[in-house]
């Protein structure tokens, strides 16, 4: 029993070693003089993140993240919510199709993904071609398993079949039964999913650089630019973006654990 | 005038017919239930009264209104799921209040109504808690008030009682009984449960494989049923095959049975002869003639009932059933000779379909 206890906290601090090192290495190197020629830094300063912030483009490349971060994952809950549960009660044989469609994205390497899509949106007559759309188009494919998966697993756990006859046979419609009765139960679902999407987008870089590249500069982009000369910087760098992801986690964490105080028990009946 | 009335009404999935030429008049108020095996069809009759599934024929009218393509939200009816389907994230209030919403109910109307239900429930305490704060026969009178805020045309159960416990079970039927006749409601009733049907319907409907198999009162379908599979499904049933041998008599296998007139039969005609359990008297001794059907056997089992106690009997390669008072079963033990004796009234003599 004793031993059972001490093992299990020897693989929870190795976990968190693994995890939390290199971020607190980052965090070291960003503030660091210089730390490359001994073990520890040989000083500290925040000159770098003074440096890192003071710039246009930092703000600039920001507020492109956030736009195209937030765009993507409201488009996509707007689009893969009511998609789902469309398929889930009504269309439960093409749940493979959605499969399919969410093995695509990792399956296509990011390089391939995008010359396919400029290829594909060069011949359409809808001007997409070098606009900000294009990206969060790309985007949006690339992330839609993360969108799906979730709220489909959400839509499985709860009985939406018998909620959704409960609320016909009270008079509501498609429309009200989805906004009053399925949305406010898949909740905790939808809001994983706009997380994974979110940060996904917010970390971005192969389809960024080469769909929009230096016309629309997002965070990463920046952050790579910076690697090429200043590693302390760039560090800076990773970490504001590492606690971007952090924040954006917590706040929805936060709105969908406030909702599901009220409804933690989903099970229907015992 | 019937209130409810369903035509001719076939369903079918994939090649299985589920509901075979389903005609039936259901009178205004009154309780009704759909009473058979799982298959047999009758919750997809409910959900064809309901609108969830499509009659592939027929028709389905309700106060003189063909309701057949109507879309659920439009006709007015209300339901009870066997799994309750209560809204997780809304509070008991807003559960009831749902129906009422959807409608464009005003607020204040809706306040009384919503109280009014909860009263008619007997859960006006519950308002503010949620559905996973409550107990399952709980939860199922929050369904049952959540359906009638609405004030439907009809009522439908779907198996409501079915997730709950012997002892809920048996109050709630109760209480559903007695919240039905005082708004004289018209209600469907589905169940397997033979009990709950014959203790609460003016009517029941018994199917089996799509097809109805008798309509009548309680106590027609108990006492005077029409089918072999209406008589053996309806409380137990032993059953003695044969031929008729004259005109108030039946020759099964090494055993005459006197029953009452047979003028529906020829003679010769393969019959069965039905005989309920609890019209069976067990004698220690052998009884006078005049007892009627006497059958001498041995007792292979004696199994308690509560209120009363089931004999098995083994006579010439056939097994009896046969219940008896607890107090009676007390001079009677196993592997003991006994004679049932029953009279040919009690008889119930029915063809055997080739």
């Amino acid at each position: 029993m004793r031993m059972n206890k001490l093992f299990r906290s020897i693989v929870l601090v190795l976990f968190l070693l693994f995890m939390l090192v290199p971020l607190i290495a980052t965090f070291l190197f960003s503030i660091s003089t210089r730390w490359d020629r001994t073990i520890l830094p040989e000083g500290f300063t925040l000159e770098w993140w003074k440096k890192v912030i003071s710039r246009g483009a930092f703000g600039l490349t920001l507020k492109n993240s956030f736009y195209i971060s937030f765009a993507t994952s409201i488009a996509l809950t707007i689009l893969v919510t009511p998609t789902a549960y469309w398929v889930h009660i009504r269309a439960p044989k093409s749940k493979v199709i959605f499969e399919i469609m969410s093995a695509f994205s990792f399956g296509i390497p990011g390089v391939i993904l995008a010359l396919a899509l400029i290829r594909f949106y060069s011949g359409i007559p809808v001007p997409l071609i070098n606009t900000t759309n294009i990206l969060l188009l790309a985007c949006m494919e690339l992330c839609f398993p993360f969108m799906y998966r979730p709220v489909a697993n959400a839509l499985d756990s709860i009985d939406i079949h018998t909620l959704t006859e409960a609320s016909q046979s009270l008079g509501g419609n498609w429309i009200s039964t989805f906004i009053h009765v399925i949305l406010p139960n898949i909740f905790p679902g939808i809001a994983s999913g706009f997380l994974l999407v979110f940060s996904t987008v917010f970390a971005e870089f192969t389809l960024t650089n080469l769909l929009v590249g230096a016309r629309f500069k997002t965070f990463p982009i920046y952050l790579v630019e910076f690697t090429r000369f200043d590693g302390r910087q760039a560090s800076a760098l990773a970490i504001i973006s590492f606690v971007v992801a952090w924040v954006v986690s917590l706040l929805l964490l936060l709105i969908s654990g406030k909702r599901t105080i009220t409804s933690d028990n989903l099970t229907i009946g015992h | 005038m019937a209130y409810l009335e369903l035509k001719n009404v076939h369903k079918t999935f994939g090649n299985v017919k589920a509901v075979n030429d389903f005609t039936l008049d259901i009178n205004k108020g009154k309780l009704v239930s759909f009473l058979g095996p799982s298959g047999c069809g009758k919750t997809t009759t409910l959900r064809m009264i309901a609108g969830f599934e499509q009659p592939d024929e027929g028709t389905i009218q309700l106060d003189n209104e063909d309701i057949t393509i109507v879309s659920p939200n439009q006709r007015d009816i209300g339901m009870v799921f066997q799994a309750y389907a209560l809204f997780p994230n809304m509070s008991v209030r807003q559960n009831i209040a749902f129906g009422l919403k959807m409608k464009k109910t005003p607020k204040v109307e809706i306040e009384k109504r919503v109280d009014e239900v909860l009263e008619m429930v007997r859960l006006k305490d519950t308002a503010k808690r949620y559905p996973h704060q409550l107990s399952g026969g709980q939860q199922q009178r929050i369904a049952l008030a959540r359906a009638l805020a609405v004030r439907p045309r009809v009522l439908l159960l779907d198996e409501p009682l079915s997730a709950l416990d012997a002892e809920v079970r048996v109050a709630l039927r109760g209480e559903i009984r007695r919240i039905q006749s005082d708004l004289a409601i018209t209600t469907v009733y589905v169940t397997h449960d033979q009990e709950e049907a014959l203790s609460i319907s003016d009517q029941v409907v018994v199917m089996e494989n799509g097809v109805i198999q008798q309509v009548g009162t309680p106590q027609e379908i108990y006492r005077a049923p029409q089918t072999r599979f209406v008589a053996t499904f309806i409380g137990t049933a032993n059953q003695f095959f044969g031929k008729v041998g004259g005109e108030s008599e039946v020759q099964c296998s090494g055993l005459s049975i006197s029953t009452r007139k047979l003028s529906d039969f020829t003679k010769g005609q393969e019959v069965v002869v039905l005989v309920r359990p609890e019209l069976i008297s067990v004698n220690t001794s052998q009884p006078s003639a005049d007892a009627g059907n006497i059958i001498e056997g041995i007792v292979e089992t004696v199994t308690f009932h509560g209120a009363v106690t089931r004999l098995g009997v083994h006579m010439n390669q056939q097994r009896v059933v046969a219940d008896i008072t607890v107090n009676s079963a007390e001079s009677i033990s196993l592997n003991q000779t006994v004679w049932l004796s029953f009279k040919p009234e009690v008889c119930k003599v029915m063809a055997v379909a080739e």
